[in-house]
């Protein structure tokens, strides 16, 4: 009874955005460490552990942060050519070896039923540097069943190129986020939102080409080029009911994402959580993908050339699925250890509905995440 | 603009259809599997993974910065 009255006092003191509240009213916060290993089948591997951590103080105040490093070996995807008749990716010949620092911090304030945050994030690697901060606000009305949130963010970021000394290129960025979240029963709540992106400056890949052969003139080799803009819409929808008699919860997000460049996406994932015992959880969940390709995306380059072309078949029209299983273990102290498996399999004929892109070549990837949590 | 009439729209049938829920009914709500951001280092790690290699992005909040990674 009292890990019930106690889980009652939490839910009650904490808005419903807040929602994952731990059963001691004595938890002030809680850090922990995880660690991302990725690896594509022929192409790159990554290496990342993320540390974090959050605390409330002075009874209205809550800081979050957290602290990464990624770590990138491999080849890439550097040329795309038709010297073999069908356009194909060429994989750089040297393995590339690079490290992205990121740490980002969040201040919040409540006052009664409406919180301020404020938040700042650095992220730096030898080619990408980036500055970023924003500003929410949160509103709970309706005794709590219902929050609506307000956000501006803003990026200051500069490109360079490990191949090129003298491209130093700005890319600024400013955010809008619109949002609601509802209580829908005791057992249920739904949130949406809709973020609002306006992005200009050098979105060109600099070490990506086009090298395009013709049976009647000379081949074209073409570098990356891309809109000097990128206007982007996503609206997010997340959906969670906890079956108390089946022991588990249901979540599904659902994002739709379109811009500019002529990219319509679809990502839905769908996931069950299940409580074994007290101790232990297991989370299958599965996730679908799918985008339509940029206007300006084509692997080979047509005549006359255009000045602007991506054969960067991230751009290309295509379709992916993720299958994951996560473990979830409760030990003593409130110690929790989880550890992910999943795979990502991207193809042409995954893409949904219309034509996809022929030159786009199957992605196959495996990851694991493994994570410990306490709190304190 | 079509998309803000549909979010709104969405968000005006959610607000009209459901009820009122308690303080003392919300013990199920409060449960960490029911909450909408999980585990942090999980989120900004997979997060990331699939913004790398997909055109799109985004959504959950703002200002979290940029990477060379797309």
């Amino acid at each position: 009874m009292a890990a019930i009255d106690a889980l009652m006092k939490a839910a009650l003191a904490l808005p419903i955005l807040v929602v994952p509240a731990k059963a001691s009213a004595a938890e002030v916060g809680e850090v922990g460490i995880t660690l991302l290993g990725y690896k594509e089948r022929g192409l790159m591997k990554v290496t990342e552990p993320v540390l974090w951590g959050r605390a409330e103080f002075l009874d209205a105040w809550e800081v979050r942060a957290s602290a990464a490093v990624d770590i990138i070996t491999g080849a890439s995807p550097q040329l795309v050519t038709n010297a073999g008749g069908k356009p194909v990716q060429s994989i750089s010949g040297a393995s590339i070896n690079d490290r992205r620092n990121t740490g980002d911090v969040r201040l919040t304030r409540r006052f009664g039923d409406f919180s301020l945050s404020a938040s700042r994030a650095l992220s730096k690697e030898k080619d990408y540097h980036s500055k970023s901060f924003g500003l929410e606000a949160r509103w709970d009305l309706n005794q709590r069943n219902t929050t609506l949130v307000a956000g501006y963010g803003a990026s200051n970021d500069r490109v360079l190129s490990s191949d090129d000394a003298s491209l130093h290129q700005r890319r600024d960025t400013r955010e809008y986020l619109f949002g609601v979240t509802q209580l829908l029963s005791p057992t249920a709540l739904v949130q949406s939102t809709l973020s609002v992106s306006r992005g200009r400056g050098w979105y060109n890949d600099p070490y990506k080409l086009t090298f395009t052969f013709f049976a009647d003139g000379p081949p074209i080799l073409m570098a990356d080029r891309r809109p000097d803009h990128r206007d982007s819409y996503a609206w997010l929808t997340r959906y969670r009911r906890h079956f108390p008699e089946a022991h588990g919860t249901l979540q599904v997000d659902y994002r739709y994402y379109r811009d500019d460049w002529g990219i319509r996406a679809h990502t839905l994932e769908v996931a069950w959580q299940h409580a074994l015992d007290e101790r232990w959880a297991v989370r299958p969940a599965f996730r679908y993908y799918t985008q339509d390709a940029a206007d300006f995306y084509s692997p080979t380059v047509p005549r006359p050339q255009p000045a602007i072309l991506a054969s960067d078949q991230r751009l290309g029209s295509w379709g992916g699925v993720s299958p994951s299983l996560r473990i979830i273990a409760k030990l003593e102290g409130g110690v929790t250890v989880e550890g992910t498996v999943g795979y990502v399999h991207n193809a042409r004929n995954l893409h949904l509905g219309g034509s996809s892109s022929e030159a786009f070549e199957t992605l196959r990837a495996v990851y694991g995440i493994v994570g410990i949590s306490r709190p304190f | 603009m079509k998309l803000a009439a549909w979010a709104l729209a969405a968000a005006a049938l959610c607000l009209a259809a459901c009820t009122t829920v308690a303080p003392y009914q919300r013990g199920y709500l409060a449960r960490e599997d029911m909450a909408l951001d999980a585990n942090p280092g999980f989120a900004k790690a997979i997060e990331k993974t699939f913004a790398a290699k997909e055109a799109a992005s985004g959504g959950a909040s703002v200002g979290g910065g940029g990477c060379g990674c797309n």
